[in-house]
């Protein structure tokens, strides 16, 4: 069995009860099923000869018996089905519970730092579909498996006890057919599948850059070239497809014809055995129907033997994403609250994962609680690393940093982030009601605060307009908010939080010019009696701050106020405004 | 489900190119059906012939031998309708998606930017795919489903008619209890199923909310939460699916319980000293009996496929009925060939995207003489972009005219008015491929020196050769390292190689940072002389560099002018310009 199978195998332990029992009672329906048709195909034939003997052989025939017997199987069966697929689905419900939780308990402590590769939501979701995968494991793999072998051992068992050869022979087809023929056909169609898979996911691309760039194909008058290069990828999906289709289609008449064949070497078996006496007359058509009804318990596994690749690939990615350490330890007791919220950092260096330098390399600057700072700096300066480094995302290397007094790394991660609010463009909202979503940030706030906090946000009129006011969902299926309005969800979300400290990492961006200059008037009321830090790299807003610390390599470069260091010639902070003149002074 | 069938018909109408192949995969499908009877017949005989009149083996090789050849004729049937099913449905997926493309583009960008792409690709890549067991399965398998149990019914009366009558009617039994128990369980099903979809998308949503958790410190309850969903929905849906699953006990039920009628009533018969029966015809019948059942068996799999088809089916009808804009008036002309700007009036312009909502043109008018530079400004919603559209021909103004040169744009060629024209959107797409790809989306055959000549007025040269891969760098792939300012000119690039005589762009609403947006401005201004152009000034700089300001509200010019004397008379236009920097500088 793989490693990935044994492991998910494991994780599933707590269910073994329930996985057992619905594969017995999937075992239970096939053998059923076996029962019927070879107690039929016996008692026909035995009745026959019953009735040719005469009356006194007549009268010694236990007719009762199979009569009940053949009744017995049909009813066995159709129950054992009806359970069968109530247990199996009960347990694969609670597999995938369980999967979930698991992978979830896994993953929280990775986030952000360990998860950053994982970012993009193409990613996520490719994850979450691979979870979704291993939800056939139980169901598509592990079941069909081991009922097809314990069925194939029985039923051949079963024949052996008349004569070995014929339960040898059955044993052997069945094993040619359920494991070789599917292997057989799964390796002949393995480089086609990849490439049919590689192909669909290239014309997915080619599809979505057309229709979100389709103003663009089209003004450049390559609408039909573009047309034509996806009926192209159309043509090459076929061809896969085609040649898939045919190997499939062999497996399946395979399949087919391994059954009747099976039959046919039995018969070819048994019937020199009738003559020998080894078995019965009345037993020919008894291994005959049987043999038939046999072929049930492999006709899930071609299936299985699919399945079997892709949960193993899904179990692969799952594992490998659950299996990356925990970046940095974290503190786990909490400390008494500090008593101020200063902060001050001193030479401290921070170096992501992966990354080949420093993003911060010996940056020192101090806030005292209440103020008003500015971190301004262009892209790659290591503004937002200051975010990630108060927030506890990521651990930094040298130095030290300290609120209140206390070295960072004291602090449980989840202690520091009661203190430090977070607005920034990727400041998330759940497709959940607005209510959840705020309170996401106070579980315990009444109706009253939460109408406080959009009233300060600017949003109360709005979310007043929806029909559900606060219970209407966001997102897809619910009301779309636009750009400013999601942020101000997200501002009552930091008035409702409470936190001393207030960072805002370009909390504005891709917002156009007139929604900005109303979103940042209404940042106002959050920075009121908090220490804020402004990151940004424009020069909006500057001059409200305390002081501005301009960043460039991983290093403060210049401080002061804004009217300190406009007015020197040499000041970054005056180059940069000259460079962006144009915006500001048109 | 009548609706159900009115797609059904539309379906069949669908699949009408196929109808010759679709045919040939049902014959062999029914002749390799049919041969099951000839297979019964024949085994019936063999071992009637050694358990009742002790023939040895030797007496039976010519019946065995016909009996493989048999199998490997019914094998090769099935394999090769198969292969004509797939043909069939591979035809009829290209005429799909061809003409999906066609009515997509038809239609062009400005409908598309109410649907999700990446749900339009499913649908022409998924949905379409859907199709296929619909065409190569279902349909085939329902004529299975007609012809061969009647067939066998023909052939059974006959010989047994208390066997006959069993079959017939436990056989109609299962689709009639599948019909009254089934199509509400299978609505159960597909509720529960799109349920379980719903449980994904919210694990998903947490996965990307992760972050906003931990800020929240909330991240460690969500597990909870996760595990409780599952639970619940664990619940709910195992109640509606143990009635779905009823489904398959009554098919069951009759299957198994009609195939133990038979045996039992045959074998009744044949405990009799004058039997009405034989046991070669009581054997011929039993081994017919599961081959009635067996393609019932099949129909719930395949309905499933149906049901899934049809849901995909809607989808696509819905996107192929979406009604196509009116096309250009014909004859079609082409404009003289000029190399200044083009000149271009809109007179009384009046346009509403949505038939019941606001006008979004409501009699605009505006002239844009022969190499002027003009803005459009106005708050979001004021009509800028479907001036541009108007003008790109995507969308048809409902009044009003568009003079080209003193030629109505509605009787002019499109392709040849795209020559004319370069078009940057706001967010300009980058296509999968290489560097070079990207740009010659613009101009197919433009040589190297001629993509860098481009991109040196675009200021994106140094950039580009700076990569490590250059010119062959992939674009399109997730970290392709592209910075928003890159994008800018690099589309900038593509409007140097179209040369165009009109240049319609939609200034970026993202910030760039202040050194990309310099070098941008500073290429538009190369780009624009010997132009005519049109920039929607989302931020005022671009504004102020412009000779001609208009300023919309609600799809009316309210103010014309040039920026410095609109400025000066304190309009809507200095309440706008106030208004963006107004608080920074109070």
């Amino acid at each position: 069995m793989p490693e990935e199978h044994r492991r998910l195998l494991q994780l599933f332990r707590p269910f073994r009860w329930w996985m057992l029992a619905g594969a017995f009672l999937s075992l239970l329906t096939i053998l059923a099923n076996f029962g019927l048709m070879t107690l039929s195909g016996w008692f026909l034939a035995s009745a026959a000869f019953a009735g040719l003997g005469g009356w006194a052989t007549l009268n010694q025939y236990n007719f009762f018996l199979p009569a009940v017997g053949v009744r017995a199987f049909a009813l066995t069966r159709v129950l054992a089905r009806w359970s069968e697929r109530v247990v199996t689905h009960e347990a694969t419900f609670r597999l995938l519970a369980q999967l979930r939780t698991w992978f979830y308990t896994r993953i929280e402590p990775l986030a952000p730092a360990g998860l950053q590769e994982y970012r993009s939501s193409e990613l996520l979701s490719r994850l979450v579909s691979d979870i979704d995968t291993l939800n056939n494991f139980y169901l598509r793999v592990f079941t069909p498996f081991l009922v097809a072998g314990v069925a194939t051992l029985i039923m051949a068992g079963f024949f052996a006890l008349y004569a070995w050869s014929l339960g040898l022979a059955l044993l052997v087809l069945l094993a040619l057919t359920g494991l070789l023929l599917p292997l057989w056909s799964q390796h002949l169609g393995a480089s086609s599948s990849a490439e049919l898979t590689r192909v669909q996911a290239r014309m997915r691309n080619q599809l979505i850059d057309a229709l979100q760039g389709m103003g663009e194909i089209i003004t450049a008058n390559a609408a039909e070239r573009t047309q034509a290069q996806l009926l192209a990828e159309n043509a090459a999906l076929l061809t896969q497809q085609r040649r898939l289709a045919g190997i499939a289609g062999m497996g399946s008449a395979g399949m087919g014809f391994m059954a009747n064949f099976t039959l046919w070497v039995i018969l070819l078996l048994a019937i020199p055995l009738v003559g020998r006496r080894t078995i019965t007359p009345a037993e020919l058509p008894m291994f005959a129907l049987g043999t038939m009804a046999a072929f049930e318990a492999v006709l899930a596994l071609p299936l299985a033997f699919q399945f079997l690749g892709q949960t193993r690939e899904a179990a692969r990615r799952i594992f490998a994403v659950a299996d990356n350490p925990i970046p940095f330890p974290e503190a786990r007791e909490a400390i008494t609250a500090p008593s101020h919220f200063d902060i001050t950092l001193e030479n401290v260096h921070l170096r992501y994962p992966h990354a080949s330098q420093d993003a911060l390399q010996g940056l020192s600057l101090h806030i005292g609680q209440g103020e008003r700072v500015a971190i301004l700096g262009a892209t790659g300066a290591g503004k937002s690393s200051i975010a990630n480094l108060l927030l506890r995302f990521y651990d930094y290397q040298q130095g030290s940093v300290r609120l209140g007094g206390q070295e960072l790394k004291a602090y449980p991660g989840d202690q520091l982030r009661q203190y430090v609010a977070l607005l920034s463009q990727r400041s998330y909202l759940f497709h959940s009601s607005i209510r959840d979503n705020l309170l996401l940030a106070k579980g315990d706030a009444e109706e009253e605060e939460l109408w406080a906090a959009l009233r300060q946000a600017q949003l109360e009129d709005f979310v007043r307009s929806l029909p559900q006011g606060l219970d209407n969902v966001v997102g897809e299926g619910g009301v779309r908010l636009s750009g400013g309005q999601a942020r101000r969800v997200a501002i009552a979300r930091a008035i409702l939080k409470n936190s001393p400290v207030l960072i805002l990492d370009e909390p504005s961006e891709g917002l156009d010019a007139l929604t900005e200059a109303r979103f940042l008037e209404d940042l106002r009321v959050l920075m009121e009696k908090r220490t804020v830090i402004y990151i940004t790299h424009r020069l909006l807003g500057l001059e409200q701050m305390d002081r501005i610390y301009v960043l460039a390599q991983g290093r403060v470069q210049e401080s002061g106020t804004y009217a300190d260091l406009i007015q020197k010639p040499d000041s970054l902070l005056h180059r940069f405004a000259e460079l962006g003149g144009t915006l500001l002074h048109s | 489900m009548a609706k159900a069938e009115r797609v059904d018909g539309r379906l069949m109408k669908v699949g009408k190119s196929a109808r010759g192949a679709l045919y040939g995969a049902i014959s062999l499908g029914v002749v390799a059906g049919l041969l099951i009877i000839v297979q019964a017949w024949l085994l019936a005989r063999i071992v009637n012939a050694v358990a009742f009149h002790g023939q040895p083996l030797a007496t039976q090789w010519g019946l065995l031998a016909v009996l493989l050849g048999l199998f490997v004729l019914r094998a090769g049937l099935s394999w090769a309708s198969e292969i004509v099913a797939f043909r069939a449905s591979a035809s009829i997926k290209t005429d799909l998606r061809r003409e999906l493309l066609q009515h997509l583009f038809a239609r062009g960008p400005v409908p598309l930017a109410g649907e999700h792409s990446g749900d339009l690709a499913t649908t022409l890549i998924d949905g379409v795919e859907a199709l296929e067991p619909y065409f190569s399965r279902y349909l085939p398998q329902m004529a299975l489903v007609s012809l061969i149990p009647l067939a066998i019914l023909v052939v059974v009366f006959p010989v047994d008619w208390i066997s006959g009558l069993i079959l017939l009617i436990c056989g109609p039994l299962i689709p009639f209890f599948m019909v009254l128990v089934g199509y509400a369980a299978e609505a159960i099903n597909q509720r529960q199923w799109r349920q379980l979809l719903l449980m994904s998308s919210h694990f998903l949503d947490v996965l990307q909310g992760l972050t906003t958790l931990k800020i929240f410190g909330r991240a460690k309850d969500e597990i909870a939460i996760v595990a409780h969903l599952s639970d619940e929905y664990r619940k709910t849906t195992m109640a509606g699916l143990r009635v779905a699953f009823l489904t398959s006990a009554v098919l069951e039920f009759f299957a198994s319980l009609g195939i133990a009628l038979v045996a039992v009533s045959l074998g009744v018969r044949l405990l009799q000293v004058h039997a009405t029966i034989d046991f070669y015809a009581a054997f011929f019948v039993l081994l017919l009996a599961p081959e009635y059942f067996s393609p019932l068996r099949g129909l719930a799999t395949h309905y499933h496929a149906r049901m899934s088809a049809i849901a995909a089916a809607k989808r696509i009808f819905e996107i192929l009925d979406a009604p196509l804009p009116p096309g250009p008036l014909a004859p079609l002309q082409v404009l003289p060939a000029v190399r200044e700007g083009v000149s271009l009036r809109l007179e009384d312009l009046h346009y509403r995207y949505d038939p019941e909502g606001p006008e979004a043109l409501a009699g605009f008018s505006a002239a844009f003489p022969a190499g002027s530079y003009t803005a459009l400004v106005g708050s979001s919603g004021a009509g800028k972009s479907t001036v541009a559209n108007a003008i790109l021909g995507f969308v048809q103004p409902e009044k009003g005219k568009i003079w080209v040169d003193g030629m109505d744009l509605h009787s002019i060629d499109p392709r040849f008015w795209y020559e004319q024209i370069a078009w940057i959107p706001q967010n300009p797409r980058l296509f999968a491929g290489s560097i070079a790809d990207n740009l010659r989306l613009a101009r197919p055959q433009a040589s190297l020196e001629e993509l860098r000549e481009a991109a040196q007025a675009a200021n994106a040269l140094a950039f580009i050769e700076a990569l490590p891969h250059a010119w062959d760098t992939q674009l399109g792939d997730l970290g392709s390292g592209i910075s928003g300012g890159q994008v800018q000119r690099l589309a900038l690039a593509r409007a140097f190689l179209r040369d165009p005589r009109l240049l319609i762009l939609d200034e970026a609403t993202a910030n760039l940072d202040m050194e990309s947006e310099a070098l941008f401005l500073d290429s538009l201004e190369r780009l624009r002389q010997g132009r005519t152009v049109i920039v929607i000034a989302h931020r005022l700089a671009t504004a102020n560099r412009a000779e001609q300001v208009i300023v919309l509200d609600a799809g009316r010019v309210i103010e014309q002018g040039m920026p410095a004397q609109l400025l000066s008379q304190g309009g809507a236009y200095a309440r706008l310009v106030h208004t963006y920097r107004g608080q920074y500088h109070a």
